[in-house]
C-alpha cells in the first residue's frame, strides 16, 4: 500500500468510491436526516468523527486482536465512539440532537463503518486508516448535503433555514419534497444523474 | 392507547420502512423475489420481536436503576448480535427446514437498522408504558416491514422486466422513485392514529 | 470523576459480556448439528456451482440426498464422471458412467431468416412471449423466441444471446446440466451427445410449402436425408428428422442433401467418411438400379403375347 499516495487515500472517499452516491451504502440517514441542511451537516459531521476515530482505534489494536472474534470488537469500538458523540450532541447542541433523533446512535449500525473498518483499518496502518476514514466520512457528509440541499430548497425555500425565494415561495413550497416520498424521489433521481454522469 | 391502535399505528401511519426509513438497505437488497422477501421478513419478525423484549428487560432492569442509560448503545447492539447468533445455532438445531428457509438472511440482520432501531424504540417511555406493548409494538413493526416488503418485491418482479426504464435508471434509481410513489400512497394513512 | 460509576459500568458491561459469551459457546455445543461425514466428503466432491440441475438445492443438498435418502449419484452433470467416480470411491461402490451432453438450440431462425410476427413490447422474456400469445411472437410457433430465458439461467455462462437473436451455446463451457432445458418454454433447446459432428437445426413439426412460409432454413420433411444418409442414422420424428449419434460416421452428406440448410456441422467432418459414404450410396444406386432394371427385364417377357394366339 506504499505506493498510493497518502492524500490519494483521502481523496477516493469523495468522488470516485463516495459512500453513499457510488457505493450506496447508509442510505437509512440519507434519507431520514436531510429534511435540511442544518441535519444533514451535523449528520455528516458526527459520521466523519466516528469514521475517523473508529479507523484509528481499530488500526491501532489490529496486530493483538484475534481474527476469530474481530467483528464483535470492532462493533464494541465504534458504539463506544458513537455513544461520545451521543452524550456531546445532547449537551452542547439539544436542538440538533432531537431532530436527528435516533439516528445518531444508529450510525453504530451504519454499514459504512464496519465495513471500512474491516476492509481498510484491519489491515493498514494508523496514518492512511485515518485518512480513508475521513475521506469516506466526508464523502458521505458531502452526499448528505447533496441530497438535503435539494430537499429543503424545494420544500422549504430555504438554505440554512434563509429565506431563498421569499415568503411567497415559503407558503406554496413543495412540501412532499421534505416528507418522505420527496426523501426517496430525490435520492433516486440523484443517484440515476450520478449514474449518467459515469456511464454506468 | 390501546393494542389495536398500536398495531394500526405501526404498520400504517408510521411504517418503519416508508415513514421511518429504518432498513432501507435490506428492503433495497432483498425485495427483488416474492420468495426471498418472505424469508427475510419471517427472519425480521423473529429478531425484532426477541431484541425488543430483551432490550426492554434490560434498559429498565439494568441500565435505569443502575444509571447507566449512557450505555444503552453498547449494551444493545452487544445482545442483539449475540441473540441473532443464538437464534440462528437453535433455528439450525431445531428446525432444519425453517434454517433452509430463513437461515442466511440471519446474520444480515443484525447490522439492520430496524432492529436497533426498534430496541431504543421501545424504551421511550412516554410511548410505551410496558412489556406487553412493547411487544406489540415490535410485533407491528416486524409486521409493517413485511408489508412493504413484500408488496414491493411483488412490483420490482415485474420492474426487473420491463425494457423501458432508461439505462441510468435501472436498478437502485428506479426502486427508489417506486418506494416514493409507495410511500405517498401510505402518507394516506396519516393521522387515522396518534401515538 | 466518580471511581464508582466507572467501575459499576464496566462491570455491567463486563458482565453482560460475559454471560453473552457463555451463553453462547453453551449454545454451540448443546445446539451443535452432527453432520454425517460422508455428506461433507461428498459435498467436497461436487463442483459447487449449486447449479440445480441434480434437481436438489445445491451440492450439499444433492449430497444430503445422496447419504440420507440413497438417489442415483450420477445425477451431476458438471461433476462428470469425475465427481461420480469420487462419489463412489467415499460411498465404497463403483456407478456407471454417463455419457458428456451439451445444449443444443435447435433453430436457426435468425431475425433475418424468420421473420417476427408482430412487433412484440410485452414482457422481454420467452415465457412471458409464450403466454402471452399463443405460438409466441416469432412467426414460427416452433422456433426461439430470442428473448434469452435460457441466457438468464445458465449458471456456467455457457450460452450467450447471439447477434441475431439465437442463443450461442459454448460447448466447452457447458456441463448438460440441463437449466436451459428447463427454462425454454418452447422446447427449442435440447441436450445432445458431446461427440456430435452434425446437427438438426430445426424444431418445426410443419412442414413443406407451410415452414417455407414463415422460414428460409427450416426443416420442410423433405427426407433427402434420411435417404441420404449411407449408415441409416436418420430417421423421421413426425415432421422432423433425429439423428442417432451411436451410428453417425461424421461424414457430412446429410449436409450436402439438406437444400434449405436445416443440417449444420457443429465439428469437423470426416472426408474419409465421406468418400467411404458416397461410395456406399453409389452402390445402393447401382444395386437398386439394377435390380430395377431385373424386374423391368422380367415383366415384358411376361405381358408379351405368345405368338400362337
Amino acid at each position: 500500500m506504499a505506493s498510493t499516495p497518502l492524500i490519494k487515500e483521502f481523496t477516493k472517499g469523495l468522488v470516485s468510491q463516495n459512500t453513499l452516491l457510488v457505493l450506496l451504502l447508509g442510505m437509512c440517514p440519507a434519507l431520514a436526516t436531510t429534511t435540511s441542511l442544518t441535519n444533514a451537516v451535523g449528520m455528516g459531521a458526527a459520521v466523519i468523527f466516528v469514521a475517523t476515530m473508529s479507523n484509528i482505534a481499530v488500526s491501532a489494536i489490529r496486530k493483538i486482536v484475534p481474527d476469530e472474534v474481530r467483528i464483535p470488537i470492532f462493533v464494541l469500538l465504534i458504539a463506544s465512539f458513537v455513544t461520545v458523540v451521543d452524550l456531546s450532541m445532547k449537551a452542547w447542541m439539544p436542538g440538533l440532537s432531537k431532530s436527528l433523533g435516533l439516528f445518531i446512535p444508529l450510525i453504530v449500525v451504519n454499514c459504512i463503518i464496519l465495513a471500512r473498518a474491516e476492509a481498510f483499518a484491519y489491515k493498514n496502518g494508523v496514518i492512511r486508516s485515518a485518512l480513508d476514514g475521513l475521506g469516506s466520512g466526508t464523502g458521505y457528509a458531502l452526499g448528505l448535503i447533496l441530497v438535503s440541499f435539494f430537499r429543503e430548497l424545494l420544500g422549504n425555500g430555504t438554505l440554512f433555514n434563509v429565506s431563498v425565494f421569499g415568503e411567497a415561495f415559503k407558503n406554496n413550497a413543495v412540501l412532499v419534497m421534505i416528507l418522505p416520498p420527496g426523501a426517496f424521489l430525490t435520492l433516486g433521481l440523484i443517484i440515476a444523474t450520478i449514474n449518467k454522469i459515469r456511464r454506468v | 392507547m390501546t393494542l389495536l391502535t398500536i398495531i394500526i399505528f405501526t404498520v400504517f401511519v408510521n411504517n418503519v420502512i416508508l415513514s421511518q426509513f429504518l432498513g432501507i438497505c435490506p428492503f433495497m437488497g432483498v425485495s427483488k423475489k416474492l420468495d426471498s422477501a418472505l424469508g427475510m421478513s419471517a427472519a425480521v419478525l423473529f429478531v425484532i420481536v426477541l431484541s425488543a423484549i430483551i432490550s426492554y428487560l434490560l434498559q429498565f432492569g439494568v441500565l435505569v436503576p443502575l444509571k447507566l442509560e449512557y450505555l444503552q448503545t453498547i449494551m444493545f447492539i452487544l445482545v442483539i448480535a449475540a441473540l441473532v447468533q443464538f437464534v440462528e445455532m437453535f433455528i439450525k438445531k431445531a428446525s432444519p427446514a425453517l434454517f433452509e428457509a430463513l437461515g442466511i438472511y440471519l446474520p444480515l440482520i443484525t447490522t439492520n437498522c430496524a432492529v436497533l432501531g426498534t430496541a431504543i424504540m421501545v424504551t421511550q417511555k412516554d410511548k410505551i408504558h410496558n412489556l406487553i406493548e412493547a411487544v406489540v409494538f415490535a410485533t407491528g413493526i416486524s409486521l409493517g416491514f413485511a408489508l412493504v416488503l413484500l408488496l414491493f418485491a411483488a412490483i420490482r418482479e415485474r420492474l426487473d422486466l420491463e425494457t423501458g426504464t432508461p439505462r441510468p435508471m435501472k436498478g437502485l434509481p428506479i426502486a427508489l422513485v417506486t418506494a416514493s410513489i409507495l410511500s405517498l400512497a401510505f402518507l394516506g394513512f396519516s393521522g387515522m392514529v396518534k401515538m | 470523576m466518580e471511581i464508582m460509576s466507572l467501575l459499576t459500568a464496566a462491570g455491567v458491561l463486563g458482565l453482560v459480556g460475559l454471560i453473552s459469551a457463555v451463553m453462547l459457546a453453551i449454545a454451540s455445543r448443546v445446539f451443535a448439528v452432527k453432520v454425517d461425514d460422508r455428506i461433507t466428503a461428498i459435498t467436497a466432491a461436487l463442483p459447487g456451482a449449486n447449479c440445480g440441475g441434480c434437481g436438489y438445492a445445491g451440492c450439499s443438498g444433492y449430497a444430503a440426498a445422496i447419504v440420507n435418502k440413497g438417489v442415483d449419484p450420477s445425477l451431476c452433470a458438471p461433476g462428470g464422471n469425475a465427481s461420480v467416480k469420487a462419489i463412489g470411491e467415499i460411498l465404497g461402490m463403483t456407478i456407471e458412467e454417463k455419457a458428456r451432453a451439451v445444449a443444443r438450440v435447435r433453430c436457426g431462425g435468425t431475425s433475418d431468416k424468420c421473420r417476427a410476427r408482430f412487433d412484440y413490447r410485452g414482457l422481454k422474456t420467452c415465457r412471458g412471449a409464450v403466454m402471452l400469445n399463443e405460438g409466441g411472437a416469432k412467426s414460427c410457433p416452433y422456433g426461439c423466441e430470442g428473448l434469452g430465458d435460457c441466457v438468464d439461467v445458465c449458471v456456467f455462462d455457457a450460452i450467450h444471446m447471439g447477434a441475431d437473436g439465437i442463443p450461442v451455446v459454448d460447448a466447452e463451457k457447458c456441463t448438460g446440466c440441463g437449466k436451459c432445458v428447463v427454462a425454454c418454454p418452447k422446447d427449442v433447446i435440447e441436450l445432445q451427445a458431446w461427440e456430435g459432428a452434425v446437427a438438426i437445426n430445426c424444431n418445426s413439426q410443419w412442414k413443406g410449402r407451410e415452414v417455407k412460409a414463415v422460414c428460409e432454413v427450416g426443416c420442410i420433411a423433405c427426407l433427402a436425408c434420411v435417404k441420404a444418409c449411407p449408415w441409416e442414422a436418420i430417421s423421421m420424428k413426425g415432421n422432423i428428422p433425429v439423428i442417432d449419434y451411436s451410428k453417425c460416421r461424421a461424414c457430412g452428406l446429410c449436409v450436402d442433401s439438406c437444400k434449405p440448410g436445416s443440417i449444420v456441422v457443429l465439428k469437423t467432418i470426416d472426408e474419409a467418411m465421406k468418400v467411404e459414404g458416397q461410395r456406399i450410396v453409389a452402390e445402393r444406386k447401382a444395386a437398386a438400379a439394377a435390380a430395377k432394371a431385373a424386374a423391368a427385364a422380367v415383366k415384358p417377357a411376361v405381358a408379351e403375347p405368345s405368338p400362337g394366339q
